[in-house]
Parts: structure tokens; C-alpha cells; sequence
């Protein structure tokens, strides 16, 4: 399918994209959908469930092999000077 | 001092002022909007994102530097304003932000620990209000291996 700026096409019955304007490689999209549609960047979506992995992927395991296996740090960079994290993290005791 | 019991160090106490506010959470724990960010000796570069409101709730973090020296951050508008940074200029990593990838640590489904590249959390150091940002200028993978960098450095030619 091709379409133009200010053209449109419609997924099933109830939703309508529209192509509203082309601007270089960016593309702007007007979208008509019912209230029960989520409408949402795919990114958004991988973004939620690597969250979960990642969350579930927390245990003291697998802290101490990751710390086996992290590049410390990298091309012998002081990491500090990377985030200067001292002011904000919280010193666990 | 209020204190915390936390996922991976048991209980710490932590000064009211160290909490950061995540005013929508992030994406798939929309409730979550207080976080304490923890170090210890021996864990750098990582940081432990520490939930306050659930103990069983803590992401492991690497900055994004240290798992890609050449890491851009590209910021929108919207994001400047969420950070409640100014706009028209992209903040100086380490100075204005923290930027930090989310580690997924290698389990039972993927063993090779891999960092989320594409959506790095950003928090304003001064204003302590973070955001995750999903990377849309910048092609980054929500997979990055962590490991590759180290296993190059380590190959040396058959000779």
C-alpha cells in the first residue's frame, strides 16, 4: 500500500490512520480509535517487558556473576569520572 | 531515619532526602515513583535501584558509558520538560544527569546478561526527578550483551 500525505486507510472497521504530514523521514500519523484501543510506540511495548525481565532478573546470584563478567571498566576509564554518581547514591551498610 | 528492606543488602537506612521521584513510575511498574539509588564496595560500575514502597523491587543499572563509551543520548522536548531541564540544550552526562541502562542479569530464559540500551533512565541530579526514556533518534538495541566489548579485548591472533 502506498499513501499520500493527507490520504488514509483503515485497520478492520473502527480504525482509521491517516497520514496527516511527511517532513524529511519523519512521519506524522492522526489515528481514529475506539477508547479500548491502546495506542502505543512498539518501543513503548519492548521497553515494558524488558523492564519485567529485568526486574525478575534480580537475585544475589546473579549480582555476583554479573560482577564476575562486567568489564571493569572500560578501556581503564575511571567509571566515577563516567557518572560522578558520589552525589547521589546511598551508601548500604 | 527511615529505613528499607531491600531486595539484594536487607535493611538501609536511608535519609529522606536520597529518595528520587519517578513521577510516572516505569513502563510496566506505572506505581512505582520512589527509588533509592544504592552502591556498595565491589559493585562498580553497577548501581541497585531500590523501590521504596517494595522491597522485592530492584533493578540493577550500569551507566550507559560504561557499556558503550560512545553512548549518545538524544533528549526531545518532552523529555527536557518531564527532567524539568531546560530546553533547547542536551544536558551534560554526569554533571546535569544521571543516564544509566537497566541490566537484565542472564537467567533461566537468557543467560548472557544483556543492558537495555534503548531505554536508558535518565535522572535530573539537581531536581532528583527521573524519567526512562525511549531512545528514538539514536537506533539502540533493548539488548545490548554486555559482554562482547570485554570478550574482543580479550582475543588475541593466532600467531
Amino acid at each position: 500500500m502506498r499513501r499520500r500525505a493527507g490520504e488514509s486507510f483503515l485497520v478492520g472497521e473502527a480504525v482509521e490512520i491517516e497520514v496527516l504530514d511527511i517532513c524529511g523521514t519523519r512521519v506524522k500519523l492522526g489515528i481514529v480509535a475506539p477508547d479500548s484501543v491502546l495506542i502505543q510506540r512498539k518501543e513503548s511495548l519492548l521497553t515494558r517487558a524488558e523492564n519485567i525481565i529485568a526486574a525478575r532478573s534480580v537475585r544475589q546470584h546473579s549480582i555476583a556473576s554479573l560482577l564476575n563478567q562486567v568489564a571493569l571498566p572500560p578501556h581503564g576509564a575511571p567509571v566515577k569520572n563516567l557518572t560522578d554518581a558520589s552525589g547521589l547514591t546511598t551508601k548500604s551498610t | 531515619m527511615p529505613r528499607i528492606h531491600t531486595k539484594c543488602f536487607g535493611k538501609v537506612d536511608y535519609p529522606p532526602a536520597a529518595v528520587f521521584d519517578f513521577p510516572n513510575g516505569l513502563p510496566g511498574f506505572e506505581d512505582e515513583h520512589g527509588f533509592v539509588f544504592l552502591e556498595r564496595p565491589g559493585t562498580h560500575p553497577l548501581l541497585f535501584m531500590q523501590s521504596i514502597a517494595t522491597p522485592e523491587l530492584c533493578f540493577i543499572l550500569m551507566p550507559v558509558l560504561a557499556a558503550d563509551p560512545h553512548y549518545k543520548l538524544r533528549l526531545t522536548e518532552e523529555d527536557l520538560a518531564a527532567l524539568w531541564l531546560p530546553e533547547g540544550r542536551q544536558p551534560r552526562m554526569g554533571q546535569d544527569i544521571l543516564c544509566a541502562a537497566l541490566v537484565c542479569a542472564g537467567g533461566e530464559d537468557r543467560p548472557d546478561p544483556t543492558v537495555n540500551l534503548l531505554s536508558p533512565v535518565v535522572v535530573n541530579l539537581k531536581r532528583q526527578i527521573g524519567i526512562q526514556v525511549i531512545q528514538t533518534q539514536v537506533k539502540y538495541s533493548y539488548r545490548h550483551p554486555l559482554l562482547s566489548h570485554q570478550d574482543h579485548q580479550e582475543l588475541v591472533p593466532c600467531s
